[in-house]
């Protein structure tokens, strides 16, 4: 799936997803869930707090030295056999790729069959159009993607990226799919679902030539690429065909074991409330010489696409996101109008912030403007990134850069111009009161409102009462003094 | 693409990086060449801890193999303790009749297994295949903060083995237990070993992709059993 942003589109994405069925029945509670489990994944380690100033130190350490620790990661992994590939662009790294796919396929007619585990650098490149284009086969192996590929669609969260999607849409989707099945097959429950899905993915390990994983992490120490996955689609990915490729972006290196240990102790709490995912798997290099499985090649596409940009400027905090989700499922927000409102790959309070920064905020610039800045998202970072702080920074760069629409431009000029001068500021409050009481007439309240028909459809917008609020306390002020 | 556009790409990336990590003002960012250097070498080669090591990362010799068969629990995995080694076949066989599987079972070259004598089963060696009702494997270890076993890709233990069974058995020694991620790590040093790939499991697969309801057996085993070999 290609990924035009429609993030320019945002109100009107949010309207369609407000009158979406399907999608309201399908977010009703989610998020809540992963939350609630959060919560209590929490509380079972006392040491979690402690554990999050530590990860977000071992970033900082790492960002700050990053050049280094990639140029040892590229060593070590070297030494164990990868074949390291630099990209500066999702063009180079998409070209990198089908090359490689070109070459496992030589033996028949170039055209690969590519199977794929989760990975949202993958997403972010537009990876799947781009092989399809050159004739080759892409199969998403993550069940929730796999889901979505079907459904011709992007994800809509992180790590549960068919989390829009109902059981009935599924079963719909299987049914038009897996053409060879019996028809009339009932789908009692979400688990027929599952076995089906696992017998189809099942053969098709066997048939391809390529395995693309993401990586969670790269270790410096060791040159080896981790991912975490509950299913296990991404181990059979990378171990059945002939040729793995692990996608990383550059801000996925750590140094040490010791450190992927804190970050491993963060991320399965902050995503799902799990202690651990099902498999923690560490790669490195194709099969040794006596194995009897594996990949014979392994390759490492390092993608900069942007971080390189970000780590010199204003956002190189978000460079510690290790792409855990807990800002989503806290986000009031995101949990109202779900995650393809926002427009493009990354969404809620994270892609309020990278996709600014990878697509430009002139296309963007309204998903940091779709906040409460309630601070859930935060509070809940295991790796403290100010994520509220760093929308305002693109809320500035919007405006400064004349991007936001006219209307809110004059509308905050007017506002800016009286809150600046005081005296002016209070007459006007004063006159606009009184003007509105005379408005509301002997009623005491309006039933209807010029742009704020959303509001006045529910309830009437009762009258000011008493003086403005500077007056009252002014008054108090002036009594308490007088008391005393 | 060719090399020189790769290595080309690559100048340019690291080029761009030194000066961008220069303007991040993280830690150490602009300190001098042999100090940023230094502080590098020094974290790789020390392995200092990365962070507070939790107290169930910390316990002991009992306490430590309780919160592995705990955490098993928890997983939906399930275990059975072994007097020692030899009792392997016997418990195996047991174990495949209880879960009405046929008498065979799929397992890699380790010496341990070979020295057994599995009569009573039909037993290939060798990587796992498509539906593969029963596989057998050695962790070199596991972690009883987590409930993790640890398993080293190879001729002993061949990685398909891990996630084409649909019912999948792990011998581990409660001797080979660790605490935490940290004791692991030592673990693998000291063995020396340089798998390909090195496997942390806990539990059988899983997903909650559909309706967000929590299924076992994603794509990966069904279920997971664990013979312990009580040698602590």
């Amino acid at each position: 799936m290609t990924h035009h942003p429609t993030s320019k589109h945002f109100k009107a994405n949010v309207a369609g997803a407000l009158r979406d069925q399907d999608l309201r029945q399908a977010m009703g509670g989610a998020g809540g869930g992963l939350a609630a489990k959060r919560a209590v994944a929490r509380a079972g380690m006392p040491e979690f707090d402690a554990t999050r100033d530590a990860g977000k130190a071992i970033k900082n350490h790492t960002l700050g030295h990053l050049d280094l620790y990639l140029e040892r990661y590229e060593a070590a992994a070297k030494a164990s056999g990868a074949v390291i590939h630099w990209a500066e662009t999702a063009e180079e790294a998409r070209e990198i790729i089908a090359g490689i796919c070109r070459d496992a396929a030589a033996e028949k007619d170039g055209k690969a069959v590519v199977n794929k585990g989760k990975s949202m650098v993958s997403e972010e490149i537009g990876l799947n159009a781009a092989l399809e284009a050159e004739g080759h086969t892409v199969v998403e192996t993550d069940l929730g993607e796999y889901i979505i590929q079907l459904r011709g669609e992007t994800p809509s969260h992180i790590i549960a990226p068919a989390i829009h999607v109902t059981k009935a849409q599924v079963e719909t989707d299987f049914r038009e799919a897996h053409t060879h099945l019996d028809p009339e097959r009932p789908f009692p429950d979400p688990a027929s679902l599952v076995r089906e899905a696992r017998l189809v993915l099942r053969q098709k390990y066997f048939e391809a030539d390529v395995g693309i994983t993401g990586a969670n992490m790269l270790i410096a120490e060791t040159g080896q690429s981790v991912i975490v996955t509950n299913e296990g689609n991404g181990d059979l990915t990378q171990s059945l065909p002939k040729t793995h490729i692990v996608l990383a972006s550059i801000e996925k290196v750590v140094p040490t074991l010791e450190d992927a240990s804190t970050i491993l102790r963060l991320l399965a709490r902050s995503a799902t409330g799990q202690e651990t995912t099902v498999y923690t798997t560490f790669s490195s290099g194709p099969r040794r010489r006596e194995d009897p499985d594996g990949p014979e090649a392994y390759h490492v596409v390092l993608l900069d696409n942007g971080r390189t940009e970000m780590l010199g400027g204003e956002f190189a905090e978000m460079l510690r996101c290790i792409r855990c989700g807990a800002c989503m499922n806290h986000c009031p927000v995101y949990k109202t109008v779900g995650g393809h409102s926002y427009g493009w790959v990354y969404p809620g309070p994270m892609g309020s912030v990278l996709t600014p920064a990878l697509i430009g905020v002139g296309q963007a610039g309204h998903l940091p403007n779709a906040s409460t800045f309630c601070g859930r998202c935060q509070a809940v970072c295991p790796m403290h990134i100010p994520l509220p702080k760093l929308m305002r920074r693109w809320r500035i760069q919007e405006y400064e850069q004349r991007l936001a629409p006219a209307f809110n431009r004059r509308a905050l000029g007017l506002w800016s111009y009286f809150a600046r001068r005081p005296k002016l500021y209070h007459l006007g409050a004063r006159w606009g009161m009184w003007a509105f009481k005379l408005w509301c007439g002997s009623k005491g309240a309006l039933s209807r409102l010029p742009l704020a028909g959303g509001w006045t459809k529910h309830r009437d917008m009762p009258a000011p009462q008493g003086g403005t609020f500077q007056a009252q306390w002014a008054a108090a002020q002036k009594a308490e003094g007088a008391s005393r | 693409m060719s090399t020189a556009d790769s290595a080309d790409a690559r100048s340019r990336v690291l080029a761009k990086l030194r000066k961008a990590v220069a303007a991040s003002g993280m830690p150490g960012a602009t300190d001098a060449p042999e100090t940023r250097g230094a502080a590098v070498a020094g974290r790789l080669a020390e392995r200092a801890q990365g962070g507070p090591i939790p107290t169930f990362g910390r316990l002991e010799e009992r306490e430590k193999v309780d919160r592995f068969t705990d955490q098993l629990g928890k997983l939906s995995a399930t275990y059975s303790r072994l007097p020692s080694l030899q009792a392997l076949p016997y418990a195996l066989a047991e174990a495949l009749r209880e879960r009405n599987l046929p008498a065979s079972i799929r397992m890699g070259e380790d010496p341990d297994f070979a020295a057994l004598s599995f009569e009573a089963l039909d037993v290939s060696v060798g990587p796992g295949r498509v539906e593969e009702p029963a596989t057998l494997s050695r962790a070199v270890g596991a972690i009883a903060e987590t409930g993790q076993l640890i398993l080293l890709s190879g001729p002993r233990n061949p990685v398909t083995l891990t996630f084409l069974g649909d019912a999948h058995f792990i011998l581990l020694r409660a001797s080979e237990i660790e605490a935490g991620y940290e004791g692991a790590w030592a673990r693998l040093r000291r063995m020396k070993a340089d798998p390909r790939t090195v496997n942390l499991v806990a539990g059988p697969s899983r997903t909650a992709d559909i309706g967000q309801q929590l299924e076992l057996g994603a794509h990966g085993p069904v279920s997971l059993h664990v013979f312990l070999v009580d040698d602590v």
